[in-house]
């Protein structure tokens, strides 16, 4: 689906292209981003099935919505949005009710003194990743949008509801409890 | 440690702020928020300081913040260790994304009944057994049968983001323009192409590839001065090499610039063979 020119070109036709004026299909915007949406459905879902079911579902969702779209939409942080939006409604259907204001912090007991777990770092990897996935889900996916796709705090904003400065905040206490957690052990 | 020192000055009450920091221009932009904020009477700049770092994680902080936390850094050790702590973090978050960076491509997406039909069949020819696929749009792929197995080139139409479905129509439809050109009674085409499933950078090498005349040659270099990459030459090699319409998308007529052939995805025989049949020898 195009948002103007609607039939590729034929052989001969293609000379009389112009070559200043792009018009971006969904096939160009998708081949620009899906790596990094691909990516980030992975890091929301923390597994490879729901990650893929995550990511279908936004493209589907994107590719319904995009005749509706500006031309000089910022697509990157379209797709972003649609790709949060699926997640957390996806998350309330299947009855997981909390609500990204609810707290529910992570309730692993904080680990033991012991110097050989401290060092096996994959241990330490796997250790940081559930400590994330136990964050309050604002803190988490403003943590993940800032951190590994550097949106925007106003994209952020727009992808959680709530202001930037609360956008901000999310990022900065989820740091804070990151380092809290693992600073010393680091 | 307090850097900024506010010293009372009798029972007037005067106060004088020494500040180590120079001031920053008045109504600058630079203006340090971290400064002022640690000069403002009972705060700790430590908790000034700590209370920024994560801002500093994240990009956040303009010049003249940063500066001023490195140089609070420098002589307080407690905040130091506190930012070194941060800087900790921020490399394990580094590390953890490319852990969690998923292997292999993202999946193919479209359900079903969004995916464009492609039929597709063998067709014989001179270069080979061809396999061709088109859909309502134009022919949008062409594969070598003797190269790749039928379940293979099916794949690379799913992975556009077609539905492969065989279809002998197709025969008609594309064989008689291809065997036209094999036996040198065509020098053009007249058939509708359906490049959709391939990056915009590809779609731009292929379309001013799709320019060449027949019977002339270009090189690598010129077709990436005319998507407007010049240097690009190497990444025109490889958008070439993923030409899913070979043969009628005529990358066989795209050489170095030192004169040699190139490469060829189907085997550089192909590619001297289509130069032969437009009275190109070859090199």
């Amino acid at each position: 689906m195009t948002q103007a020119l609607a039939a590729q070109p034929t052989v001969d036709l293609v000379g009389r292209a112009c070559p200043d004026i792009v018009v971006l299909t969904f096939d160009d915007i998708l081949a620009r981003h899906q790596g990094e949406i691909y990516r980030y459905a992975f890091q929301l879902a923390r597994n490879r099935a729901d990650a893929d079911d995550l990511y279908q579902e936004t493209l589907i969702k994107a590719y319904r919505a995009f005749p509706r779209l500006d031309s000089n939409a910022n697509h990157r942080a379209w797709l972003y949005k649609i790709a949060t939006n699926t997640f957390l409604s996806d998350r309330r259907k299947r009855g997981r009710e909390d609500v990204l204001d609810e707290v529910t912090e992570a309730t692993m007991p904080a680990p033991a003194l012991d110097h050989a777990a401290a060092l096996d770092a994959r241990a330490l990897l796997a250790e940081v990743e559930a400590f994330i996935a136990g964050l309050p889900l604002k803190q988490r996916l403003a943590l993940i949008q800032r951190k590994y796709h550097e949106l925007s705090y106003a994209d952020i904003a727009t992808n959680l509801k709530c202001s930037q400065d609360a956008a901000r905040a999310s990022v900065h206490e989820a740091l804070r409890k990151l380092r809290d957690r693992f600073g010393d052990r680091l | 440690m307090e850097l900024a020192m506010t010293m009372t000055d009798g029972p007037t009450g005067l106060t004088q702020t020494v500040d180590p920091e120079p001031q920053p221009p008045a109504g600058g932009r630079e203006a340090c928020r971290l400064a002022a904020e640690a000069s403002q009477p009972g705060v700790d700049p430590c908790d000034v300081a700590c209370e920024a770092m994560p801002g500093h994680c994240c990009g956040d902080l303009t010049t003249a913040d940063e500066v001023w936390l490195r140089k609070h850094t420098a002589v307080c050790s407690y905040c130091a260790n506190m930012l070194h702590s941060y800087e900790k973090v921020d490399s394990v978050l580094e590390r953890l994304q490319d852990a969690l960076t998923p292997v292999g491509a993202p999946p193919a997406w479209k359900p079903e009944r969004e995916r464009r039909r492609a039929g597709y069949a063998r067709l014989d020819s001179p270069i080979g057994p061809l396999l061709v696929a088109a859909t309502e749009q134009g022919v949008c792929e062409i594969g070598f049968a003797f190269r790749e197995a039928e379940d293979a080139f099916r794949q690379r139409l799913v992975e556009r983001g077609f539905a492969p479905v065989h279809d002998e129509s197709v025969v008609q439809r594309v064989g008689p323009q291809l065997q036209e050109y094999f036996s040198g009674k065509r020098d053009r085409f007249d058939l509708p192409l359906d490049l959709s499933g391939v990056s915009p950078f590809t779609r731009s090498v292929l379309t001013a590839t799709a320019e060449v005349p027949f019977g002339h040659l270009t090189t690598y270099r010129e077709i990436a001065e005319r998507t407007g990459r010049p240097s690009a030459t190497r990444a025109v090699g490889n958008a070439l090499g993923r030409n899913p319409i070979p043969v009628i998308v005529p990358c066989h007529r795209v050489v170095r610039s030192d004169g040699s052939l190139g490469g060829y995805t189907g085997g550089l025989w192909i590619k001297e063979r289509l130069l032969s049949i437009e009275g190109r020898a070859p090199r």
